[in-house]
């Protein structure tokens, strides 16, 4: 080759590699850009490959978990013989009270779609969409706890921001109720735990270590009652006008391999709640 | 240094059957942090055999179709891709001699690099990278490299490599 077009050669690959560079900094920098390019390529290119993950997602799961379904099934039938008294004990004390009756949470099972890239866990897909009922902003629960929220949704599937996510918030407070705060997680770029913070604590509140800390309800995202995770330390918070509590998560997003969608209550009618104390 | 003379049809077979590898093996391994990463072994195996500004805009759309998967941060993962393609593609010279011991080293050390690029592009996150960097990330790297070697033995002929023996 002559050494000119060697040269033009070379000055072409630079010319590539610093349009790459600027255009994945563009994305960085622009995350508007880069979500629409990003969605772009997941509803178009990479549709039929997610459509394959799925499958595998779903063998697999299907045979791992099969003996602990069944472990579970039985444990389930066991606890369902005391069900009906339970549920008419329950309904005689709320109607002595005035109350009417409980909203029910329905939700939809999904597959998490896991990927290889280090930040999987930070946001995961879920194989329910809006064809499943799937909304934006409904909440992501795993058997041990709360995973995290839904952010995106198309058809066939549904992107979910998780706990370690650095703008994930949830409102939450301690067993037996007295503390208050909104959890995050605990950015760090060192450290070996993914842990969360319990932050805008009260200066006058402590809460001791291996307290429960649960979802409040409050703002509307996340129902009240959700395990979020047990209090394992105080932290540090410079400026002493708040109380900051370290929160050993009781779900972990990158072990989650199926999960419950919430679905949010804007599509069930409220009316059963409100049956008792508005008839006159 | 390997001769790039392979048949390209048979290189995109061997490319295509790694990305489906990825998709419809991968999720069955279990332990996804750890399992190996098809498509990087893929844009690896194709940035050797190509020109630098090439693999470098290989490596940008295999990224760019991470960051669809995982928007944590979108543009971090074509960014790590961008620049492991252009690296690998450029080293191939002094870091491809046909040793099965060198190649697999390389890819593991292709992951690595990755997937430093890509947690420090995307910032602070719960867990801090220790973990992630010492302990999950090497371990990714040593499976993808035995993944690149079985890949290497089995299609040497159609990736026409002359493997030391």
């Amino acid at each position: 080759m002559a050494p000119g077009s060697d040269r033009s050669l070379s000055r072409r690959d630079n010319a590539l590699f610093l349009l790459c560079v600027v255009l994945s900094i563009a994305m960085l920098l622009r995350p508007q850009f880069g979500n629409q390019i990003a969605g772009l390529v997941r509803l178009s290119v990479l549709r039929p490959f997610l459509w394959m993950q799925e499958r595998a997602e779903q063998s697999r799961t299907s045979r791992g978990a099969f003996e602990r379904l069944r472990a579970e099934r039985d444990s389930a039938a066991h606890a369902a013989q005391f069900l009906s008294s339970l549920r008419d004990e329950n309904q005689r004390l709320r109607s002595l009270l005035h109350l009417g009756a409980r909203l029910p949470v329905p939700y939809v099972a999904a597959e998490v779609l896991h990927q290889s890239l280090p930040t999987d866990g930070r946001t995961l897909i879920l194989s329910a969409g809006r064809n499943a009922g799937v909304r934006p902003f409904d909440p992501v629960v795993s058997a041990e706890g709360l995973i995290g929220v839904v952010r995106a949704v198309d058809a066939e599937r549904s992107l979910a921001w998780t706990w370690t996510h650095p703008e994930f918030r949830a409102s939450a407070f301690t067993i037996p109720g007295n503390v208050f705060g909104v959890v995050g997680p605990a950015l760090q770029l060192t450290g070996s735990e993914q842990l969360l913070q319990l932050r805008g604590v009260a200066i006058r509140d402590s809460v001791p270590s291996g307290t429960l800390v649960i979802t409040s309800g409050l703002g509307g995202v996340y129902p009240q009652g959700i395990p979020v995770g047990t209090v394992i330390g105080q932290g540090t918070e410079e400026t002493g006008w708040e109380r900051i509590f370290i929160v050993r998560p009781a779900a972990n997003p990158e072990n989650a391999a199926q999960v419950l969608i919430l679905r949010s209550s804007a599509d069930t009618s409220v009316a059963r709640a409100f049956a008792s104390d508005s008839t006159p | 240094m390997i001769a790039i003379r392979a048949d390209r049809g048979r290189l995109w077979t061997v490319l295509g059957l790694l990305a489906v590898l990825q998709f419809a093996v991968r999720p069955r391994l279990g332990y996804p942090m750890v399992a190996p990463d098809f498509l990087l072994l893929a844009l690896m195996l194709y940035a050797i055999r190509s020109r630098p500004g090439t693999a470098a805009l290989a490596g940008f759309l295999v990224g760019l179709a991470g960051d669809a998967v995982v928007p944590a941060r979108v543009g971090a993962g074509a960014l790590a891709h961008t620049l492991v393609g252009y690296l690998a593609a450029w080293g191939r010279a002094v870091f491809f001699p046909d040793n099965l011991f060198i190649n697999g080293l390389v890819i593991a050390f292709g992951v690595w690099v990755r997937n430093v690029v890509q947690l420090l592009a995307s910032g602070p996150a719960a867990g801090g990278l220790t973990m992630q960097l010492l302990v999950w990330s090497p371990l990714q790297a040593i499976s993808t490299a035995l993944m690149a070697a079985l890949v290497l033995v089995i299609f040497q002929r159609w990736l026409d490599i002359r493997l030391e023996t």
